[in-house]
């Protein structure tokens, strides 16, 4: 069986496990109405319903099977008490809300903290008798700059107000001034990024938000997408327009990590142990400081523009720590990447 | 065995009645009971039997169904291995969530990027006796990408949860081969970008902080078992920056932040020395233990950072940059 199949088969018999308490709890739901819940098609939950048909308990008479009936589209589920409760929680499961759920309690300005913070405590009792009470074991730490910047930007996505930001550009090498529309918040590499739509550059942009040196809530409202993904943004690069793709190689010891950290969209392992990657990317300078960082583990970088881009952050940065004269500052080196 | 819809149909049908038939049994079944009685395994010959059964049985816990194995030296006529699924440990206990609670745990399961599957398949089982609508979620503007999806990640919770040592390879940074380690699981931390699993390390008789991402080939859990001190803070276990923690010795690193970045080390950086410097500028004492992670951390910052001291830093970040660097530029001397 391919793991595709296998995929297919857990997924179905999962969806069908918990069904059918739903149904069982709820006799008489609608069809569409126990479709809809389940994310499904009408079609799908049918073929649902007719497989459930013909199980039951061994004998399998008209007293062991599971009894479903349609009446005028209504769902009714008997003889099959055994499965009037869900299976406990996977692991996995439980670990997905519970860092999903820390991830979002410790924002400041988020109404459903409290609530959250009791359901996760509950969440600690559906794991198993190993499960130690109120602890699920599990800490998730984002960095986000002081806690006031991240209030006030709360605040605006909130109220759909724009935004007014003071900002460290790494790429430029200086403070910017920016008016942006906050579409929503984003972690990722360990820490909280506005994504908004940046009037300066007429383009969306990814602000780290501890770069964020001064920021406030403007009377003027935002224009925000309706169809704002966070999805799209995973890994830190913004994934509205078609990213840029930047190759390069990387080092057998850089490949060992990279590709757990970074947006790979091909990679490939060389003769010489070496892999040839592929990362999408909204930013050539981003990549271009991502690659420096990589120092000697990184070769044959494409396209040439970001190969550049490295190439003048490498010298201005080697200047500066060139000269033997301790503490006499060298000054800004002026770039203009 | 056949491929396609159909044969994926007979199968589910199959693990439903053994689902059932091993929740509802009094007693453990032997594979020959099963065989006899359950439907969907009676038209197998002995061999085909077997596989799937196999099979069967690998799905069935993969999908976290506890499918208990009984030992034929426990069974009541000793002859053969008994199956059993426990009602207490296949049941979700009830666990009274209110609305608010739910609507809560949808806004989590929304924000998880990347596991966003797991996420709201236990949404589901948790809605089960909710009743009702499932509200419409808020509009989504929140979500975050933990990597809480990676298999290994789940092993470790999957131990800890039933208190289940743990063995596995584990690559130090600039060791050749992998160690192994053997470990009582207490926590996992997500920090910086990377998860850590936080335990008793059992051979070096001390709690100790691994880097998921260093964890080498499969996890395979342990005979015994263990209990968690009360009150453990496995935070407390992990590393803060990446240049604090390393090998090398904690030189006094003197890192200046021009006057434009200023306003960075005073947001971010509290409670490490600091004194003016030229033109503006701060100079900060920076505890590093491990340079190569502060060469990254400072191109981060393009060239308003620089590193005063020690000399061997500065000319580690000019070598980590040579590559890069244009032929015409003087050597160093």
């Amino acid at each position: 069986m391919s793991p595709e199949d296998k995929g297919r088969l857990g997924r179905r018999l999962g969806r069908i496990l918990v069904l059918l308490p739903y149904a069982i709890r709820n006799p008489g739901i609608s069809v569409d109405e126990l479709a809809q819940r389940f994310g499904i098609a009408r079609r799908e939950l049918i073929d649902d319903l007719n497989l459930v048909f013909l199980c039951g308990l061994p004998g399998y008479g008209p007293g062991d099977l599971i009894d479903v009936s349609l009446e005028e589209d209504r769902v009714y589920v008997d003889m099959a008490d055994y499965f009037s409760l869900p299976l406990r929680l996977t692991p996995t499961e439980a670990l997905a809300l519970y860092a999903g759920g820390e991830a979002i309690a410790a924002l400041p300005g988020m109404e459903e903290a409290e609530a959250l913070r009791r359901a996760l405590g509950k969440l600690g009792r559906a794991l198993g008798p190993g499960a130690g009470g109120d602890t699920s074991g599990i800490k998730v730490e984002l960095d986000a700059g002081p806690q006031e910047h991240l209030e006030s930007i709360q605040k605006a996505l909130h109220e759909r107000r724009r935004l007014r930001l003071e900002y460290f550009s790494a790429s430029r090498g200086e403070m910017t001034q920016r008016t942006v529309d906050p579409w929503g918040l984003v972690a990722a590499l360990g820490r909280w990024y506005v994504v908004a739509y940046d009037h300066r550059t007429r383009d969306e942009r990814m602000f780290r938000t501890d770069r964020i040196k001064t920021v406030e809530v403007l009377d003027e409202l935002a224009d925000v997408p309706t169809d704002f993904d966070p999805d799209e943004y995973r890994g830190a690069w913004s994934g509205r327009r078609a990213p840029d793709v930047v190759s390069f190689e990387i080092s057998p010891a850089a490949g060992r990590w990279f590709e757990d950290y970074y947006p790979v969209t091909r990679s490939a392992i060389l003769d010489d142990g070496w892999s040839a990657i592929e990362i999408a990317t909204s930013g050539e300078v981003w990549a271009a400081t991502l690659l420096l960082r990589l120092g000697k583990d990184v070769r044959n970088v494409r396209p040439q523009v970001v190969a550049d881009h490295a190439r003048r952050l490498a010298t201005a940065l080697a200047q500066r720590h060139r000269s033997p004269e301790i503490g006499v500052a060298q000054g800004s080196a002026g770039l203009n990447l | 065995m056949a491929r396609g819809y159909p044969g994926l149909m007979r199968r589910i049908e199959r693990l439903i009645n053994l689902i059932a038939a091993l929740l509802e049994a009094r007693r453990p079944l032997t594979a020959q009971d099963i065989r006899d009685t359950i439907s969907g395994y009676d038209q197998l010959n002995h061999d085909a039997f077997r596989r799937a059964f196999e099979r069967d049985k690998d799905a069935l816990r993969s999908m976290g169904i506890p499918l208990d194995t009984v030992p034929a030296d426990k069974m009541l006529d000793g002859r053969a291995d008994g199956y059993i699924i426990a009602k207490s440990r296949y049941y979700l206990p009830e666990l009274d969530l209110k609305p608010d609670e739910l609507a809560a745990l949808r806004i989590a399961a929304q924000a998880i990027l990347g596991g966003a599957t797991d996420a709201e398949s236990g949404l589901m089982k948790l809605s089960v006796d909710s009743g009702g609508d499932p509200a419409p979620g808020p509009r989504v503007v929140w979500g975050a990408d933990l990597a809480a999806e990676q298999p290994s990640l789940g092993a470790f919770y999957s131990a800890l949860l039933d208190h289940k040592p743990v063995e596995f390879g584990y690559q130090t940074a600039g060791a050749a081969a992998a160690s192994r380690r053997r470990v009582y699981p207490y926590g996992l931390v997500h920090r910086r970008g990377h998860w850590y699993v936080v335990g008793q390390d059992i051979d070096k008789d001390d709690v100790r902080a691994f880097k998921v991402a260093r964890v080498s080939g499969a996890i395979t859990r342990m005979d015994g078992s263990y209990s968690i001190p009360s009150s453990f803070d496995a935070a407390a276990h992990v590393g803060g920056e990446a240049w604090a923690i390393g090998p090398e010795a904690s030189d006094a690193t003197l890192v200046r932040f021009d006057a434009s970045m200023r306003w960075w080390v005073e947001q971010n950086m509290r409670g490490l020395p600091t004194s003016p410097g030229a033109e503006g500028a701060l100079d900060v004492e920076v505890p590093v233990a491990n340079v190569d992670a502060l060469i990254s951390w400072i191109i981060g910052f393009g060239s308003e950072v620089e590193i005063l001291a020690p000399e061997s830093a500065r000319r580690r970040l000019i070598e980590h940059l040579a590559p890069y660097l244009e032929q015409h530029l003087e050597q160093p001397a």
